[in-house]
């Protein structure tokens, strides 16, 4: 495989032309106002007023939405009361993707770094410039360093496939998503234990214990919304958090543990349910591996020890246990989501999903469930095999159990840093932000100086795009046509959506499908995208016309039907075919086969634990300059305990130091008793490097400039719960 | 005759035997398998093809290791012929390595 050179310049030729023919270019637009927004069209005649469907993509979830247009301008988003997933709802975030669209800090055109990375000079390019030039780095980086000298990470977004593909037929296997700063180990423990991740049926409940996930704020549909209903049906809420958050608030109980404890909490209870003998013996006999070994290991971890580790009362948890088992099968502990904390996130995963086979809630209304799903059909390509490829991932066996197709960013970053086992020179990341999302930027930056080409595709100048050699700009979701998306949500409401465009793309956006098909061509890959984005979603849709149809007319399909007691007979897709409180694969690998509790680490004097979290309008950093959400916060704040503030002098808005091995920044202090004296927390998404983020710009502090880059052993997921802090007056 | 039977008998075992060992110690190529796997075997085993749709997670390891012990009685013993003995290694990394009950399975074919 070679590139076509007729298609392409030197870069040497290329630079020459360009140079000659443009400027450097400034990415900070002086004008706040778009052409779009203020066409004056006369009065609006009812054809120029459409109602059209998408679906959101604020956050991840994918929340049905019905687009209101006049004149081709996007005038309000309401929610899509078919979407049973999002409840016929639209959150604050969802209802300011409006300004997501109509942003004068979009990517406008694509654009070549001119000065030092970082720096913020550019210079705008005509596609064809970029992508020759994009090209000819694809090409000349595989013939030196082999394909999988280039690295691809694609973010949670319905065109990311095409990415994976493109890297697939590019011949790099070196591809990471951003789960490993997310939700890995959570995977990793239930799959380990179940064989699958399972979906929680919050709605019917009645008693659930949240560790660590704040759901009121860190939105997840349905669950969000049906934790509230359920609430109001006299289903029983316990949350144990360092910070009191607006779902500690709303909780019929709060316990702040003391950080890094959970496990001993969860092995508590299981001490108790097991001791008392609280279980469904039929169940654990019938659908569990293991239980002997369980109950042997669990006498050593009493309440009275596990209060002692947790800082709660143990007959606070034994009173728990015995409620749960009462409460039981519709009793669960929620799995959560972001599990990216302590470096053995997934074996405090794995006392979770321990003590929820204990409640035998598996499969059970108001329990952990798998609903029905509908598989959309596919479009494969046939790959190619380069033979000097090395064998594996860069990142292989850096950590126990990693997950083949996601990897992990920190063993990666670690990986090209080293130039071991091989050496990467390539990076294109897509809708991901690795710079403000993955601990330790200091590191992301040196990653990216080792590099020789990096390009991003997005919409904004995010921190990443701005390290980048070449930004290539993308359209906003309600501007272009996605594939289908199948999603699965407990309590009746997986099913499928897509997304057309309500308006045309603005400025010269393009999408990442349209970025790697032409990529393809110029590397003589074109044969593996010969088709377009309408041809796959006919493959997808090729068996399952229903959903076409739903599509046009709803806006969305969903799958109805009960969403448990459905697998009733089936095996588990475990080793033991049964759920396993007794991993024996673990213990081949020499990993504890049951969770084994290791005290978190002392916090060092005139120290803080730093925890990571959310609040309700932002997705980390990919929301907080958009300018509705922006009015909502203008920069982030440290939270303080007032003891420890008072002690050290520091008064309620006061900028103070924040330092770790990591890094250190300047943030205002927010002396509140929201958390615990020992921990201080931070939200994502300020202290941006880019100067193309116009309304955060130069305010608040980046967290993950003083997070330290720790790793989950098993999966190798972001530990960013690890890192002590010293907070000083400046 | 009957020396050059025993011997053949001998190499045969001694094959199958390396081969085992060599799947147990997980020696094959994945990366290699799942290319291998698409050119030789989805040819047949896709989607509305001639023989039933294929992919890792079609099977439990423990299936598929009872598929790699016996090729012999496939359906399609004479395609597997002629795989060398490092290409089959390298389908089982694959296979194996990302069935359904796997610490990592496929997400795609």
């Amino acid at each position: 495989m070679s590139a076509t050179k007729t298609q392409m310049i030197s870069r040497r030729k290329f630079l020459q032309l360009s140079g000659a023919l443009a400027a450097t270019t400034a990415v900070t637009n002086p004008y706040r106002v778009l052409y779009a927004l203020t066409r004056d069209k006369g009065e609006i005649t009812p054809d120029e007023i459409r109602e059209v469907f998408s679906a959101c993509d604020m956050c991840f979830n994918k929340c049905g939405l019905i687009a209101h247009v006049e004149n081709d301008v996007i005038k309000k988003l309401d929610p899509n009361p078919n979407s049973l997933k999002s409840r016929g709802m639209l959150c604050a975030r969802g209802n300011a993707g409006v300004k997501q669209l109509y942003d004068p800090d979009r990517l406008k055109y694509p654009l070549l770094r001119k000065g030092a990375r970082g720096d913020g000079k550019w210079q705008r390019l005509s596609w064809d410039q970029a992508l020759d030039h994009a090209a000819e780095q694809l090409d000349k980086i595989g013939k030196e360093y082999t394909r999988c000298g280039f690295l691809f990470m694609a973010g949670t977004d319905m065109q990311s496939t095409f990415v994976h593909q493109f890297a697939e037929a590019y011949g790099s296997y070196n591809v990471i998503s951003h789960e490993s700063n997310c939700l890995l180990s959570r995977n990793r423990a239930f799959l380990d234990t179940y064989g699958v991740m399972p979906t929680p049926d919050v709605l019917n409940c009645k008693y659930v214990i949240m560790p660590g996930s704040n759901r009121f704020e860190a939105l997840v549909t349905p669950d969000s919304m049906d934790l509230m209903t359920a609430k109001g049906n006299k289903s029983k809420l316990v949350v144990l958090d360092p910070r009191f958050t607006k779902t500690a608030a709303l909780a019929d109980e709060w316990y702040p543990i003391k950080p890094g404890t959970d496990m001993a909490f969860f092995l508590g209870i299981a001490h108790v349910i097991i001791s008392e003998e609280l279980y469904d013996e039929t169940f654990i006999k019938e659908k569990t591996f293991g239980f002997e070994e369980l109950k042997e290991h669990v006498k050593q971890y009493t309440p009275q020890w596990a209060a002692k580790e947790t800082e709660i009362p143990a007959k606070d948890i034994t009173r728990i246990a015995r409620e749960l088992a009462s409460a039981a099968p519709s009793a669960m502990v929620y799995p959560g989501r972001r599990s990216s904390d302590y470096e053995d996130s997934t074996q405090i995963r794995r006392s979770y999903a321990i003590v929820n086979a204990l409640l035998g809630n598996w499969d059970q209304k108001g329990g952990l469930q798998v609903p029905k799903k509908i598989k959309p059909g596919s479009m494969h390509i046939e790959a190619p095999f380069y033979e000097d490829n090395p064998d594996d991932r860069v990142d292989a066996g850096r950590a126990q159990m990693m997950f083949d197709e996601e990897g992990s960013f920190k063993h990666t970053r670690d990986a090209v840093i080293e130039g071991k086992p091989y050496p990467i020179k390539g990076w294109m990341t897509y809708k991901t932000n690795p710079m403000q999302t993955g601990a330790n930027r200091d590191k992301t930056i040196e990653m990216i100086n080792t590099l020789d080409f990096m390009m991003t595709v997005d919409i904004a100048m995010s921190d990443t795009a701005w390290m980048a050699d070449l930004v290539l700009p993308a359209p906003s979701y309600l501007e272009r046509q996605d594939p289908l998306s199948a999603f699965l949500a407990a309590s009746t409401c997986s099913g499928v959506i897509t997304r057309d465009p309500v308006v045309p793309a603005m400025f010269e956006s393009k999408p990442v499908f349209w970025i790697v098909k032409e990529l393809a061509k110029r590397l003589d890959l074109g044969e593996f995208f010969d088709f377009t984005v309408d041809d796959f979603r006919k493959a997808q849709l090729k068996k399952i016309p229903q959903v076409a149809k739903a599509l046009k007319e709803d806006g969305v399909y969903n799958i109805t039907g009960p969403s448990f007691g459905i697998h009733k007979g089936k095996p588990f897709k475990t080793r033991s075919k049964k759920i396993e409180f007794y991993n024996t694969r673990y213990k081949d690998k020499g990993i504890d086969p049951m969770p084994v509790y290791k005290q978190p680490k002392t916090i060092p004097e005139n120290h803080f634990r730093i925890v990571v979290g959310r609040n309700a309008y932002v997705t980390q950093s990919a929301s907080t300059n958009n300018s509705l959400l922006w009015e909502l916060e203008k920069e982030n704040t440290l939270w303080i305990h007032p003891k420890p503030a008072i002690a050290m002098g520091i008064k309620n808005g006061e900028t103070v130091f924040v330092k770790s091995l990591a890094g250190k920044v300047t943030i205002k202090a927010r002396v509140t008793k929201e958390t615990r004296p020992d921990t201080v927390y931070m939200d994502t998404g300020f202290g941006v490097l880019s100067k193309g983020l116009t309304n955060i710009f130069g305010k608040g502090a980046c967290i993950a400039q003083v997070l330290e880059d720790k790793a989950d052993k098993i999966s190798g997921n972001m530990a960013m719960h690890e890192t002590f802090v010293t907070v000083t007056k400046t | 005759m009957t020396k050059k039977l025993g011997v053949a008998a001998i190499i045969m075992v001694f094959m199958v035997v390396t081969i085992g060992v060599a799947m147990a110690e997980g020696k094959g190529n994945a990366r290699k398998g799942k290319y291998l796997f698409r050119k030789s075997c989805r040819t047949c085993h896709i989607e509305d093809g001639s023989a039933k749709d294929l992919s890792p997670v079609s099977k439990t390891q423990a299936d598929w290791q009872i598929i790699f012990d016996n090729t012999s009685k496939l359906q399609c013993k004479e395609e597997w012929e002629k795989l060398s003995e490092k290409d089959i290694l390298d389908i089982h990394a694959h296979l194996w390595g990302h069935a359904f009950d796997s610490p990592s399975p496929a997400k795609c074919k």
